[in-house]
């Protein structure tokens, strides 16, 4: 495995709990997985499935009340799970390790000009002089896509708006030139007109920089733009892994038929729009069996007993079901999902523009 | 169209909203007008900062209009009315909330929140009355009796914002605002308040505005859209007609920006990105225009011309 | 090997997920649970009701009188050092330190628990009105800036030398501004809390103003007052102790704390008598110590965000 692939982050076994209020959240549930040099992979789950806490391990940013009490994560040859001092973090997290967050506000100073928080970086992390760093940071505002990069260099940030704000986060993220970029939700408090941009913008420098992305997201349209991969989590586990296209056109798991079926795109006027019925379950008590069992109208009595393993159904596509046990019954996914890429076509296809297509 | 033998039940007029901050006058609302039809869902869609809010809090009281008419079934119900008038206004129009999280009174039950508003009018004869009334509101949401005497911290999402569904619904409304409601929920969780939303149009006969900056929701959801850019209405239309002739080049771009779950569609996309100050904007000054029966849009006589050919060219083109 | 039956699909119950199965949350219970988690905090409770017990109880069996010395012409009885008989001594008039001491506390107290009410209720009443009427805004800031501008002690000198010195009167002169401050305080967080949407929605559903200010508002500011009660009851036995060490506090009928701090800072440097001096301080110490800590857990318990965690 390891020749084939490039594997550049490498997560073994991992588990994660939280202390509240004096008791015990498991929020990442033994998860393995490897990442791919040069891909996108895009996490997607709900709120609470754990999508950024499993991020927030890498680089060592766990909410004070959480503790990593399983699991290695290797990366470079170094289990930075073996980690105790933040030094040996500020190595890694920034440096080599980015981050850009929903909230552009929270990574940026207030009382700093924008240049002179890209310049500090720059002088930081590649020792230039500063009127070189000034020079670089102009070109990576340019490269970013701020127009009068000289003039708006001594701004503040409250003199930007909220996409711009985002582009000056993504700036100072690749002043360090990181090997992995973690955008977490990074468009979700943007419109959609500035989303498309910033992730025409992410995937464009991924090309140009090749640093490898992992961008979480609970939407499925920005999925099917940005991944090659795509890994969905659902109450702390990985429950299904794959290329983009065969998560998409090929789902296995009914949680993942779930996800898709509900689509609004997908939903006739007048008829009632297939809803995944019930709540996620609560992280505090103990799963037994599938998580997704009490809410799948495919569960079968041993989803109440056992834990799934992890089936292969291809080279690059996994999933967490006891659906694919030769011992289960056969099924079809939901007629709903069923030609996918004909019915978003058609629907697209109309008026040429919802998508602008031929 | 056949909107003429429909019934108005909301209509605004001309309607302009401003807010001051140290004397600096912010237009949110520039000169709206639109109508809006007994029974139907009728969608605003624009980005944050569009106004859409402004206007759905306005028809509602929250924010004091500066010109123009707000009628509801014929009738002004901005600026200054009287506390009856206030009391019928409260009970017919009703409001869903964006964020499930903020919207509910975390330090009262949510005994408590459902039925706020049924203590405010006294709807009950008695205790027993109201406590099976918000019983079965719950029910009608999908949620248990047992829930009654928890706190809103205590729920996900998705049953918080059914809760604020319960708590509007019980007071019986004819007509609800809607403010964004499922844009802060989990994908899951969406349709099922979706279909919940439209389970009590059904069976009440409401009507909808909904306010959302999503357009293939509003798609699935709504009769007529208003696409709202910067305080302004640039477009309204029956869904369909806005999907397959959209006519301003905001709604285009609007339309094209929405992420299609589909990796094939949406890899071969390219962007477009509106910029007003690229547009072309000689003659004079536009003004909300209908160019088919029921189809408006913000135009000057130069630049109907130009949809008007661009509509001839679809329609030729048989679509 | 027959079929296995566990690979059977089973019927999903629609409403099995809805259930939450963490136990209730109860707002006091919270609250008691984290005030009493840390010791220092019992300990700190302790000393402060037994402090606040014994200065109730104790001059209700002694009957202390500062007006009446006894055993003034008993030479015997002056300047003692602490024994079981006089625990803490008696002084240059052979009064007895221990009943004067409790007496002494018991009323400095009480001056302060009252003023502390007095500006506690007021404050929060006009305060939550201040927040949401933009006409008594206007209006309240000008007396607010006017007030806030001179300073609290002048106020409380001048007022004492009008109306003269006294119990009632010093609580009238302690109360008399400070509940303005609490007033603003209140105000401020009123109007932080007052657009948020949840009160928009009590709006919606045509809620009175009083009632959103009283389900709404009011508890989510418990712990801002109970925070401003902490503060406010030590200040004021400070306040009570200065201003009768200055002597424009309460005559020499009333025995106070400041009053015994008066009449002995002579003895500070005395070492047979240094206790005539120091026992008042240390009580007066200790009580402001305790209430403060005391209030500030209470604060923090009464504050629903400390209880996620």
């Amino acid at each position: 495995m390891e020749e084939k692939k490039n594997i550049i982050l490498s997560v073994k076994d991992l588990v994660v709990k939280f202390k509240v209020r004096d008791r015990v959240l498991t929020a990442i549930r033994n998860i393995s997985l490897d990442f791919e040099e040069g891909k996108v992979v895009a996490i997607v789950g709900e709120s609470g499935s754990g999508k950024s806490v499993f991020t927030k391990t890498f680089t060592g940013m766990l909410e004070t009340n959480g503790e990593v009490t399983q699991g290695e994560i290797w990366f470079e040859g170094e289990n930075l799970m073996t980690f105790k001092k933040d030094e040996e973090w500020m190595k890694i997290r920034g440096k080599k390790i980015a981050t850009v967050f929903q909230d552009p506000m929270t990574s940026l100073n207030p009382v700093r000009t924008i240049g002179y928080q890209i310049s500090e970086v720059i002088i930081k992390h590649q020792g230039k002089s500063k009127e070189e760093a000034k020079q670089e940071a102009i070109k990576l505002m340019e490269r970013v896509g701020i127009y009068d990069a000289e003039r708006r260099y001594d701004e503040y940030p409250f003199m930007y708006s909220g996409g711009m704000r985002q582009r000056i986060v993504i700036a100072i993220a690749l002043a360090c030139r990181p090997k992995i970029l973690i955008c977490d939700e990074p468009t979700t408090a943007l419109d959609v007109t500035i989303q498309a941009q910033i992730i025409h913008l992410i995937k464009e420098l991924s090309q140009e920089y090749g640093f490898t992305t992992i961008y979480i997201t609970h939407d499925l349209g920005v999925v099917a733009n940005v991944a090659d991969v795509v890994a969905v989590m659902y109450a702390g586990q990985i429950i299904e892994y794959g290329t983009v296209e065969e998560v998409f056109y090929d789902p296995r798991h009914p949680y993942t038929w779930g996800l898709l079926s509900s689509l609004p795109q997908l939903g006739e006027k007048g008829h009632e729009l297939f809803a995944i019925p019930g709540t996620p379950p609560s992280l505090f008590e103990e799963i037994k069996g599938d998580a997704f069992a009490p809410r799948s109208e495919y569960a079968m009595r041993i989803d109440f007993e056992e834990e799934p393993p992890i089936f292969k159904v291809s080279d690059t596509h996994y999933a967490k079901t006891w659906l694919l046990d030769p011992r289960a019954p056969k099924v079809e996914k939901p007629v709903t999902i069923q030609n996918l890429h004909e019915k978003m076509v058609a629907i697209t296809a109309k008026g040429g523009i919802y998508g602008e297509r031929e | 169209m056949a909107n003429e033998n429909k019934e108005v039940l909301l209509s605004v007029q001309h309607l302009e909203v401003s807010f001051y901050n140290n004397k600096k006058r912010f237009r949110a609302v520039k000169n709206a007008c639109f109508d809006i039809y007994k029974g139907e869902t009728f969608a605003l869609v624009g980005e944050s900062g569009s106004g859409k809010t402004t206007i759905g809090r306005s028809i509602i009281r929250l924010n004091p209009t500066s010109d123009g008419d707000i009628l509801y079934k014929g009738k002004k119900i901005n600026g200054k009315i009287s506390k009856e008038e206030q009391r019928d206004l409260v009970r017919n129009i009703q409001m869903i909330f964006q964020d499930p999280a903020a919207s509910l009174n975390e330090r009262a039950t949510i005994d408590y929140c459902i039925s706020e508003g049924l203590y405010n009018f006294h709807l009950y004869k008695d205790e027993a009355d109201r406590e099976a009334k918000v019983d079965r509101a719950l029910e009608s949401v999908g949620l248990l009796p047992e829930h009654k005497s928890r706190y809103p911290h205590e729920f996900s999402g998705g049953q918080r914002q059914r809760v604020g569904i319960a708590r509007a619904m019980i007071m019986e409304p004819e007509f609800i605002i809607a403010d964004e409601p499922i844009s802060a929920l989990d994908v899951s969780i969406r349709a099922q308040v979706l279909n919940l939303m439209n389970k009590f149009k059904e069976e009440r006969g409401l009507t909808y505005m909904f306010i959302a900056h999503d357009l293939s929701v509003v798609r699935y959801f709504s009769d007529r859209i208003a696409v709202i850019h910067k305080g302004r209405i640039v477009e309204i239309a029956p869904t369909d007609i806005l999907f397959r002739f959209p006519l301003h080049p905001y709604t285009h771009s609007l339309l094209q920006a929405v992420p299609i779950p589909d990796p094939k569609v949406e890899k071969s996309k390219e962007l477009v990105i509106y910029d007003e100050s690229k547009r072309d904007l000689s003659g004079e000054k536009p003004v909300l225009q209908e160019i088919r029966p029921g189809h408006f849009v913000f135009a000057n006589d130069r630049e109907m011309k130009e949809y008007e050919a661009k509509l001839q060219e679809w329609e030729k083109a048989g679509k | 090997m027959t079929a296995d039956n566990r690979f059977e699909f089973v019927k999903m119950d629609e409403t099995a997920s809805e259930h939450i199965a963490a136990p209730r949350y109860s707002y006091w219970r919270s609250v008691f649970r984290k005030f009493f988690s840390s010791k220092v905090v019992i300990l700190m409770l302790v000393i402060a009701l037994a402090i606040t017990l014994f200065s109730f109880i104790q001059p209700l069996f002694s009957k202390f009188d500062p007006t009446v010395a006894q055993d003034i012409l008993d030479r015997s009885k002056r300047f003692l050092p602490p024994s079981l008989e006089y625990p803490f001594g008696t002084d240059h008039v052979g009064t007895n330190m221990f009943d004067a001491v409790w007496a002494s506390c018991g009323n400095s107290l009480s001056i302060a628990l009252i003023a502390t009410a007095i500006t506690t209720v007021l404050g929060v009443i006009v305060g939550a009105f201040w927040g949401f009427s933009k006409k008594l805004d206007k209006i309240m800031i000008e007396v607010y800036n006017v007030v806030a501008n001179i300073p609290f002690t002048l106020v409380v000198m001048v007022l004492m030398y009008v109306i003269g010195r006294g119990k009632w009167q010093l609580i009238f002169a302690l109360s008399c501004t400070s509940w303005l401050s609490t007033a603003y305080f209140i105000r401020v967080q009123v109007m932080i809390i007052r657009d948020r949407e949840y009160n928009l929605a009590s709006k919606c559903l045509g809620t009175k103003t009083s009632t959103i200010i009283s389900h709404n508002i009011m508890p989510y500011l418990i712990s801002i007052i109970v925070t401003s009660i902490a503060r406010d009851i030590p200040n004021f036995i400070s306040y009570e102790v200065f201003l009768s060490f200055i002597g424009v506090g309460l005559d020499y009928r009333e025995p106070s704390l400041g009053r015994m701090v008066q009449d002995y800072v002579g003895y500070m440097q005395t070492p047979s008598a240094a206790h005539l001096f120091w026992i008042p301080v240390c009580l007066c110490a200790l009580i402001s110590i305790s209430l403060y800590i005391v209030g500030q857990a209470l604060a923090d318990a009464s504050d629903p965000r400390t209880h996620m965690i």
